[in-house]
């Protein structure tokens, strides 16, 4: 280390005193970043506040320079709430798609604001919905207790009355990809807000996620109590008020095909 | 379109009775307790803690998978029974075509009833609900005397799809 600074000192003292003047001029000490320029997008976001019910939900218009901002709406967002107004509300917590706070209704789409980009088209807005169909708690905040008790009510956790007797559960290969496609679910809830039925019927009816978590459990080899869980769902409501409408698999944030476990559910049921 | 549904979804259900379609709705639509939820104005009303899981409705195979694969096995036997029909004549084979009545009449019937489940159920519209869903069993079985009649006494329903159709 010594021995190098000490040959930078000798390079120095040995450069003759114009070429130095050339790399030290004055414009270059004055030199600033290349300013990009001014891209100014208007973000339209759903409001409401609790504590003023009386006051009807609007769109609250919000502008800022997406040259200034990250490539995607949680970026926006963020900003907007750091920079314009910190009263906005929404959920947030991993920004990578792997937590599903962050789901909401943009551009008519439920979607995850960290995986989703902004539309850089100049001059066309973008509108911001909580998802849709739900109570709301506070702007882009909806009530998804409903959507837990559901998913609590199909138990999904291992149930076996028979544990190997040391060691753990063994599984083959191709029982194990049966869980694929099933387990990546992150409960985000934009599938179950897009359907329809569920807007309807979401007291009664489990939605997409949870059903596809009902076949999860009902599909893991591991599980001993599959005529149990199917025989819970034998009834007009729980898992037949599904008519494929398929918004639950066009809209997952994740790629996963809510529409194709439920046409499983209702395979083995009819099979059984 | 699903910016006023959302709309209309989160306004505080206590408000919305200023207007006269509301008032409307309220008076069709008592508000009564499901076995989850209780429709309140301002929100749902929970059955049991936050920590409780929903209960499902008891255990019916007639209500859920029987109906779906009848459904299904209804809806997929129609497709080889209207083109039997289109190839041969109504009055030759008359068994033929009053299958193909009863199963149109159940298509139907079955059809027309899931939108009923979904849209007028009677945990929601306890007056309106009943009503109407009789009135689809009364349509039904009227539709299908009817069709006993037409297909004994008159031309039968092939025959006149071929008349209309040539018409």
């Amino acid at each position: 280390m010594q021995t190098i600074a000490a040959s930078l000192i000798r390079t120095q003292s040995l450069r003759p005193a114009s070429a130095r003047t050339f790399v030290s001029s004055a414009s270059r000490w004055q030199a600033v970043p290349t300013q990009k320029p001014v891209l100014q997008k208007e973000f339209k976001i759903y409001r409401w506040n609790p504590d003023e019910p009386a006051k009807k939900p609007t769109l609250q218009s919000y502008t800022i320079d997406l040259n200034q901002t990250g490539p995607m709406i949680l970026d926006a967002l963020i900003k907007i709430k750091n920079e314009i107004d910190p009263t906005l509300t929404f959920r947030r917590s991993c920004r990578e798609g792997i937590c599903g706070s962050c789901a909401m209704n943009i551009g008519g789409q439920n979607t995850l604001a960290c995986l989703c980009r902004i539309d850089r088209k100049e001059g066309k807005d973008t509108k911001i919905y909580p998802l849709p169909h739900m109570y709301i708690v506070k702007d882009l905040v909806p009530d998804l207790t409903l959507f837990y008790k559901q998913y609590k009510s199909i138990q999904p956790y291992l149930q076996n009355d028979n544990p190997p007797a040391q060691g753990e559960f063994l599984q083959s290969q191709e029982d194990r990809k049966k869980l694929d496609g099933l387990y990546e679910c992150i409960l985000c809830a934009c599938c179950s807000t897009s359907c329809p039925s569920y807007w309807w019927n979401q007291d009664e009816y489990l939605g997409p996620a949870t059903l596809m978590q009902a076949y999860r459990w009902i599909a893991d080899s591991r599980d001993s109590y599959g005529a149990q869980r199917k025989e819970k769902l034998q009834n007009e409501f729980s898992l037949y008020r599904c008519h494929t409408i398929f918004n639950c698999s066009r809209t997952c944030p994740k790629g996963l095909n809510p529409a194709a476990a439920i046409a499983k559910i209702k395979l083995e049921l009819a099979a059984d | 379109m699903s910016s006023s549904l959302i709309l209309r979804s989160t306004v505080p259900r206590s408000f919305r009775a200023v207007s006269g379609r509301s008032a409307l709705l309220k008076a069709v639509q008592a508000r009564h307790a499901s076995t989850s939820t209780t429709y309140v104005p301002g929100g749902p009303v929970y059955k049991g803690t936050v920590n409780d899981p929903t209960d499902f409705p008891p255990p019916s195979k007639s209500h859920g998978s029987y109906h779906w694969a009848f459904e299904r096995l209804l809806s997929a036997g129609l497709v080889p029974l209207t083109a039997a029909a289109f190839v041969t004549s109504g009055s030759q084979y008359p068994v033929l075509d009053g299958l193909l009545g009863i199963s149109l009449v159940m298509h139907s019937h079955i059809g027309f009833d899931s939108m009923l489940v979904d849209y007028l159920h009677k945990r929601k519209f306890p007056i309106l609900g009943p009503i109407v869903t009789w009135t689809l069993r009364t349509a039904t079985v009227g539709v299908l005397v009817g069709v006993y009649q037409f297909n004994t006494n008159d031309i039968g329903l092939t025959e006149l799809i071929t008349k209309v159709w040539h018409a």
